[in-house]
């Protein structure tokens, strides 16, 4: 009779067996190489972080040196500190409270032309096919491609109260931008006018990216087209329209500038003047340098609140589409 | 009721012709399995079949009424999608539920009837997840209960197991079919994969570049394939098919070519006839060197585990040989491959068709 043993088969040897170097040290690098092999990033990134610096960076620290001065922006007098001076000068004009408000009324205006109605026009778009598509986008488009002051000059004369085409095709004499009733809202459709287009094409490029799966997947499921839009379409569209509503609570103001600046220069009795003609009258109407740049910091301040509130709810909106 | 009809079914892209005068006869309660390699048009009859791209040409029947010109939302089929469309920004519960919002249903029959399907397809746990926290093999299930909700017609199913790895494809696929053989509702199953249509189908429609090559059960399709294309699309490794000629010698039909000599087994005496010769690997076997079949040179031999794949050189092709392992040959072993006269498949040379042999009319005792 033979008698023997049961051994246990070894496990593969863990390092030895790949032949990889992981338990060699690593080879010393000189600090010039080093340097070589770690700056190349940094050398990319130089020019663009040179131009922030210089363009956006400095003129907001200045601006912040600035509204602590008393100046009236000619170069041969002098700047004098007044601290605090400025800000308790800005808060106590009551023109502050109104020019906010009319500021809200703008936004709120620009709404339906940034997103209410570039989503019903991205949807209808859709649903044209071949050349025609194009046609209608490009015409939707071409406001945007009009320079303001020029646009704003064939506004004037379609607003014209005597001989204009718009009283004439409402069948109104209306003075559109010398009356304050109707002056602002002038301002909204033309400015409105001008960036649906962009807005249109910013919907566009959402649906686009939107997997055609979700919808057929619902159709199947019995949704008619309503429900697919209401229930699918839309919500995954979410994030598309929490930017343009952020782009819209930012920069509505600075879009109808040029538009203000040409067509009623804040008026009449200051019923088309916003945050920024306040500040740009503060700055180079009344040459109050310092008031104008306090303006500036406190409405960068506030803007910086409502931002990062709106990022948040839109970051809280978006799906990850996978 | 809800029996398929296709008729003449066709559809264009431009030039391309995805789908091609497809006729197909789908019964009540059947498991019918598309199969055919990509691209071949198995999504695009599916659509069609769902509604969700119309046909250039051909009719449509669900159960009795004609569906060709009904939008999807009208037809009463569920669809699983290869990529499952979950809806990202509602949760589990939502999405099984959609179906039955769409159609109105009161909120606590909605509740009760995706408990049951959750509970069936043990997703009771993952009700109040979006479909992103989930992993594959639970979307998976999703999909399932999003289309079993609401007791359809007809399932869809495109590719349903393609993104799961291979042990939860095989736990998913016995579950389907289980599922099928419980509630005996008419499936569609699209699947490149020929082990799926294999084990799940009732019967095969087997699709090259958009017509129907055969149809049939799945030993039907296995055994006894209609072209050269379906025998060499099932099986692995695919079937070896080699050009030879039958001749009639002695009253007795042998498929002969250099190297290769079978008898057919069929007694009669007929002209030379080109043939393509098929045979599956497992069908052939070694026999010493010198008796009568292919003569061969072995150039590799394959470890399966449980089996072993013997590839071989004769003449110009290639022959496969697969048997229980060890084959007990070894590379560069001259052999010769026998296989029984009932294994042997004979194609037309031209047309790729199944050759079929039949008698010569003798007058049958009545
Ligand atoms: N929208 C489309 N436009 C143009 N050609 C298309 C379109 N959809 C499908 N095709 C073409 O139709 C043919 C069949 O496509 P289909 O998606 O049905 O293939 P499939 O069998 O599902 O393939 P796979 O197994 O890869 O999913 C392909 O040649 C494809 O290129
Ligand atoms: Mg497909």
């Amino acid at each position: 009779m033979v008698s023997g043993t049961f051994v246990e088969v070894a496990a593969p040897a863990r390092n030895r067996e790949a032949g990889t170097a992981g338990t060699a040290p690593a080879s010393r690098e000189s600090g010039w190489s080093r340097i070589r092999r770690l700056a190349p990033p940094y050398l990319y990134l130089v020019p663009a972080v040179v131009l922030l610096v210089v363009w956006t960076y400095q003129p907001l620290a200045q601006t912040f040196v600035l509204s602590t001065y008393s100046w009236n922006l000619v170069p041969s007098t002098p700047m004098v500190d007044v601290g605090l001076g400025n800000y308790e000068r800005l808060l106590g004009t009551p023109e502050l409270g109104r020019a906010v408000w009319r500021t809200v009324v703008v936004i709120l205006g620009m709404l339906p032309f940034t997103v209410v109605i570039p989503v019903a026009v991205a949807l209808l778009t859709r649903r044209v096919r071949g050349r025609a598509q194009g046609v209608y986008r490009a015409l939707v488009f071409a406001p945007m491609l009009v320079a303001p002051v020029a646009g704003a000059a064939v506004w004037q004369w379609l607003l014209d109260p005597s001989a204009g085409a718009v009283n004439r095709v409402l069948g109104t004499d209306v003075n559109w931008l010398n009356t304050a009733s109707t002056a602002q809202w002038s301002i909204i459709v033309i400015t409105g006018w001008h960036v649906v287009g962009f807005a249109v094409l910013v919907v566009t490029a959402g649906l686009a990216g939107i997997n055609p799966d979700y919808a057929a997947a619902a159709q199947v499921d019995g949704a008619s087209r309503s429900q697919v839009t209401r229930w699918v379409t839309l919500p995954l569209l979410s994030p598309t329209l929490a930017f343009l509503a952020l782009m819209t609570v930012l920069l509505s103001a600075q879009w109808t500038f040029p538009l203000i600046d040409t067509l009623t220069q804040g008026g009449p009795v200051s019923s088309t003047t916003n945050l920024y003609y306040l500040l740009w009258e503060y700055g180079f109407r009344s040459h109050d340098a310092g008031l104008a740049a306090a303006a500036g910091v406190l409405f960068f301040l506030g803007f910086i609140v409502v931002a990062a509130l709106l990022t948040r709810l839109a970051a809280r909106l978006s799906h990850h589409d996978d | 009721m809800s029996r398929i009809r296709l008729q003449g079914l066709t559809r264009r892209f431009g030039a391309v012709t995805a789908v091609d005068d497809m006729g197909l006869d789908i019964a009540d309660g059947e498991f019918l399995v598309l199969l055919g390699p990509s691209g071949c048009g198995k999504s695009t009859l599916l659509r069609m079949i769902a509604g969700l791209l119309p046909p250039t040409e051909g009719r449509l029947w669900l159960g009795d009424t004609d569906i060709t010109h009904l939008p999807p939302q009208r037809r009463d089929v569920a669809m699983v999608f290869q990529s499952y469309a979950l809806y990202p920004h509602l949760s589990v519960a939502s999405n099984i539920g959609f179906p039955l919002r769409t159609r109105k249903r009161p909120r606590a029959e909605i509740r009760a009837k995706v408990a049951e399907v959750a509970a069936t397809l043990d997703l009771t746990g993952l009700l109040d997840r979006k479909p992103r926290e989930l992993s594959g093999g639970q979307r998976q299930r999703v999909a399932l209960g999003r289309a079993l909700v609401r007791d359809p017609g007809a399932f869809l199913m495109d590719e349903p197991l393609s993104n799961l790895d291979a042990k939860l494809r095989a736990g998913t696929r016995a579950e389907i079919a289980e599922l099928h053989r419980r509630l005996r509702t008419t499936t569609v199953y699209v699947t490149h994969d020929q082990v799926e249509a294999m084990t799940m189908a009732t019967r095969i429609a087997l699709l090259n570049e958009g017509r129907l090559e055969q149809l049939g059960t799945p030993s039907e399709v296995y055994d006894a394939p209609a072209s050269v294309f379906a025998a060499t699309f099932l099986g692995s490794p695919a079937m070896n098919v080699v050009d030879a000629t039958v001749r009639s010698v002695d009253g007795v039909l042998r498929a002969e070519a250099e190297g290769l000599l079978l008898s057919l087994g069929i007694e009669a005496d007929i002209p030379d006839r080109p043939v393509r010769l098929g045979v599956r690997p497992e069908h052939l076997t070694l026999t010493p060197a010198g008796k009568q079949g292919i003569r061969a040179v072995v150039t590799a031999v394959e470890n399966l585990g449980s089996e072993e794949v013997a590839q071989c050189r004769a003449g110009h092709t290639a022959v496969s040989v697969r048997g229980p392992r060890p084959l007990g040959v070894t590379s560069g072993e001259a052999v010769t491959l026998a296989a029984r006269p009932d294994r042997l498949h004979l194609f037309d040379q031209n047309s790729g068709r199944r050759l079929a042999w039949q008698a010569a009319s003798v007058p049958e005792p009545v």
